[in-house]
């Protein structure tokens, strides 16, 4: 147990205002994309690395758990407070240190947003690519304990391969960096394995990330079609003729009129589902590819390809598809996430699959997703006053994952296992697979005192309470 | 002395699979000759050998094409080479998904071809492809000219099988391109040189052949002109796949003949830069590419059809790697990309033997030398390579010896010395494999 005075100790070491303990203070902090489970006992308010370390150390001393916690965006419980632990959260380390634009690196805290990266680089004609839907609120820092995607990552990859050195902070304290600021280190390459580990590893306190010149030209245009099936022909036509556009995303009927309801994103109300394509490139590049990709929609059904005329058009065209989410808060008050990935190919008959689990268990599902890339988004929406009804999303949701399991898919795509789909790793993980994991994670943090009872299934069951669909939740 | 295989193992590894005796010698890795050398067939067999090495203490390190097989620090012990040469299959491929699965014994040349039936491509690179296999290729994250491009395996494998010492095969990503369930254990294990597990399968994430591909090469007075230039190819928008510096020693190996390049010496360079894609993006790249090194004072810039540009890269990547060519030292600098100018204009400031090939890579930052000449001297060859890490290391890298005799390697580290990070390492190996039977000894911190 910890000693009487451990909240007087962390004061000590943050100051005063930058502790929060009391329980109304708290609430904000006790979930994560709103699932309702635990308290913090304290929140710290660090402003440098070396506090960080003093409050790690602390805390291993005194035998608390931590988790670090960036805008709580994740959607998969990783945020949450283990039981009696404290949450570090990164609000005051939120500054860009550094654009390198010789070397196309940006130097930044964790803190910051990631929007906020991205458009202080295109100052400089750069860009940061990893664009999470929520990247107008999610913190790098978040980004990087769970290897975050983004409707972009189809062509550049996820977070982690921009990102090229971390100074992190371990569980007692110590401070480590990982990785250079070269692309190639010698060694294990610890940063890699970093990446994606949830924050079971350590705390990221400064990250360097790549940046990539902002493309000559970019062309963005959404495909009307009847039905999800014929869009989902046309995803694996495209890929299947060898192009990977920038991003490739699916928005089905229900979503489309859920954002018609918030926001006029310009998607047609009687739309079965709309593709949302985007190439960038060289001019010429984009020319050649626009002709392909345009035949490739009319010629598996689409009823219109319409194209982005300005700047303005297209970010009206991508509000809709990144406010998706927040807007399911119109159709029902709480949601399931799935996010499952299966290979392209599969697409169609797995989202056959999806319609048929939704009327087998009685449950509305919306589906907006990185069709590009397979990863899909099925959104179980129901009211939790419903009697019955969680217990069914939930039901729902695992006959779901075990389809993508035995399709050649996997769990999650880029929100983490984190709580909610941590009993469901043996369908993807076999004992040996996960006890190798967390002899992985034993090297960096032998204590498991960061963010313990995460990713790996325990027998304790999934939070109860659901999660409530609404404005501020991302896909 | 040699081994007997206990009469269990008999029964999982073919009696062919055993390399006969006077065969060991061609396994020595850094003079130690292994007391075996087993070529399963099967990943069964793989764990029978490596769970009966485990209990019996003897040291395993696995092989591929042997294209690398003197990387990295010398081993700690040697008893059995495991040859994985023979789970060379292709166990899935849907061009459609844009992702394939092998063993990992096939070649690169084998996969690629395979690839290429269905119009794709893996963006791996890596020097004697016909011989270089998967494995090897992740363990030691092999690549070449194109490594701004393609990254680096790590950056293309999204699933793996690996056989630990106790035998147990285990798996971490998958077959799809993106995967964020359990950790991302693909990382670890590329570039981990197999002492971690032995990799028996790998998924990686494709990319459509490209219908057009070219080189642009042009000679320069000095190495800086020509750094000058590369430096300014790389910040235009049509950016190459990869832009290359190389000295006029480098470029005579690479049988690059420029009339500017001879009147300028040992000091010269040839800016080298690769692009593929679609015809017309590639044809804007060549002809730019070529105007830009004239302005920038090149001379014989010729431009390379995609069958010229193919066999250079081949040359390029093969360099410093090719048995009947061997360096005697090569040395290879990672650095941040816009330090790579910086440390090609403090070479000859350094005191280093003279007349290497110098090839630089600007636009991902690396930086390789090679010296054929010269007597084997410990001593000497001991600080040329501080001299070289000590520039790296104070412009932000690294050094890496890649080729050297093997009395250097009981003078210097050659990955180089990072004391926080090799402490996490040591751990991770004494986790992963407690017996230390994979590789000991051949990891940063001789771990």
């Amino acid at each position: 147990m910890p000693s009487h005075d451990f909240l007087s100790l962390l004061q000590d070491i943050v100051g005063e205002e930058d502790v929060i303990s009391h329980p109304e203070d708290l609430l904000v902090y006790e979930y994560d994309g709103s699932i309702d489970t635990a308290i913090p006992r304290a929140v710290v308010f660090p402003t440098s690395a070396e506090e960080v370390s003093r409050v790690l150390a602390l805390a291993h001393r005194e035998g608390v758990p931590v988790v670090g916690r960036g805008s709580g965006t994740g959607l998969s419980g990783g945020a949450i407070a283990p039981e009696g632990g404290i949450q570090i959260a990164f609000t005051r380390m939120n500054h860009i240190l550094d654009v390198d634009v010789a070397n196309r690196t940006a130097t930044v805290e964790p803190g910051v947003i990631n929007l906020d990266l991205d458009t202080h680089a295109r100052k400089f004609g750069l860009r940061y690519a990893p664009d999470p839907s929520s990247q107008r609120a999610c913190s790098l820092g978040g980004n990087i304990a769970e290897n975050a995607g983004g409707p972009h990552c189809l062509a550049y990859g996820t977070t982690t391969n921009h990102v090229l050195a971390l100074e992190t902070v371990l569980e007692d304290g110590t401070i480590v960096n990982l990785g250079g600021a070269a692309r190639e280190t010698p060694g294990y390459d610890l940063r890699g394995v970093f990446v994606g580990s949830e924050g079971t590893f350590g705390i990221a306190t400064k990250i360097l990330v790549r940046l990539l010149p902002v493309p000559e030209s970019v062309k963005t245009f959404l495909g009307i079609f009847p039905d999800i099936d014929s869009a989902c022909t046309a995803v694996s036509a495209v890929i299947g003729h060898g192009i990977v556009p920038a991003a490739l995303e699916m928005i089905d009927a229900l979503s489309i009129k859920a954002v018609q309801s918030v926001t006029d994103a310009g998607y047609p109300d009687d739309a079965g589902a709309v593709l949302l394509v985007e190439l960038e490139g060289l001019t010429e590049e984009v020319e050649d590819v626009t002709h392909e990709v345009e035949s490739a929609l009319w010629d598996t059904g689409a009823t219109d390809v319409r194209t982005a005329q300005d700047p303005q058009d297209r970010e009206r065209l991508w509000v809709g598809r990144k406010t998706a989410f927040g807007a399911f808060g119109a159709i029902a008050p709480n949601y399931y996430l799935v996010d499952g990935v299966v290979p392209r190919t599969r697409l169609a008959q797995v989202l056959r699959q999806v319609d048929h689990i939704s009327e087998k268990y009685g449950i509305t599902i919306a589906n907006v997703f990185h069709a590009g890339d397979g990863n899909l988004h099925p959104c179980m929406l129901f009211d939790a006053r419903e009697p019955g009804v969680v217990e069914r999303s939930a039901q729902a949701a695992q006959e779901l994952m075990e389809y993508c399991v035995a399709e050649g898919g996997t769990l999650s795509g880029e929100h983490g296992i984190g709580l909610e789909k941590k009993e469901f790793m043996p369908l993807v993980f076999t004992d040996g697979d996960m006890e190798r994991m967390k002899a992985v994670r034993d090297a960096f943090a032998p204590g498991n005192r960061l963010n313990p009872g995460k990713i790996f299934p325990d027998g304790v069951p999934m939070p109860a309470a659901p999660h409530h669909a609404g404005p501020g939740m991302y896909i | 002395m040699t081994l007997t295989l206990p009469p269990g193992l008999s029964g999982v590894v073919s009696p062919d699979g055993l390399a006969p005796e006077e065969e060991l010698s061609d396994y020595a890795v850094d003079g130690l000759t292994p007391r075996a050398v087993i070529r399963p067939e099967s990943r069964e067999a793989v764990a029978e050998v490596l769970a009966w090495a485990d209990s019996e203490g003897l040291k395993v390190s696995p092989r591929g094409g042997g294209t690398q097989a003197a990387l990295g620090n010398a081993p700690a012990g040697l008893d059995i080479v495991l040859d994985l040469t023979r789970l060379n299959r292709v166990l899935d491929y849907e061009p459609a998904d844009l992702t394939a699965t092998v063993e990992a014994g096939i070649t690169l040349q084998a996969f690629q071809r395979e690839l290429a039936q269905g119009g794709k491509m893996a963006g791996l690179e890596a020097p004697l492809r016909d011989r270089a296999t998967v494995g090897g290729i992740i363990s030691v994250n092999a690549s070449g000219p194109l490594r701004r491009s393609y990254g680096l395996p790590r950056d293309s494998l999204i699933g793996i099988a690996v056989v630990g010492p106790d035998g147990t095969e285990t798996r971490a990503g998958g077959r799809v391109v993106k995967n964020v369930t359990g950790y991302d254990l693909n990382k670890l294990y590329a570039g981990s040189l197999g002492s971690l597990g032995v990799i028996v399968e790998a998924s990686f994430k494709l990319a459509t052949l490209p219908a057009e591909s070219g080189a642009v090469t042009g000679g320069f007075v000095s190495i800086d002109t020509a750094a000058s230039a590369a430096g300014d190819l790389l910040h235009q928008v049509y950016g190459p796949q990869g832009v290359h510096v190389v000295n006029a020693s480098a470029a005579r190996h690479l049988g690059i003949v420029s009339e500017g390049l001879d009147g300028a010496g040992a000091d010269g360079g040839v800016v080298i830069a690769y692009a593929s894609g679609r015809a017309r993006a590639v044809q804007r790249f060549l002809s730019q590419s070529a105007q830009l090194l004239r302005e920038h004072g090149g001379s014989d810039v010729s431009v390379l059809p995609r069958s010229e540009a193919a066999e250079l890269l081949r040359q390029h990547t093969d360099l410093g790697w090719r048995p009947d060519d061997m360096p005697r030292l090569s040395v290879k600098l990672n650095l941040p990309p816009a330090s790579v100018a910086a440390a090609l204009s403090r070479l000859p400031m350094l005191a280093v033997p003279e007349q290497p090939a110098v090839l630089a890579d600007p636009g991902f930052g690396a930086l390789r030398m090679l010296w054929w000449e010269g007597d084997d001297d410990g001593e000497r060859d001991a600080a040329t390579v501080r001299s070289l890490r000590e520039m790296a290391v104070s412009l932000g890298g690294s050094a890496v010896v890649e080729h050297c005799p093997v009395e250097l390697k009981t003078r210097i580290d050659v990955w180089g010395d990072f004391p926080n990070e090799v402490e996490i390492m040591r751990r991770i190996k004494r986790n992963l494999d407690p017996g230390g039977t994979l590789n000991p000894g051949r990891c940063m911190g001789k771990i």
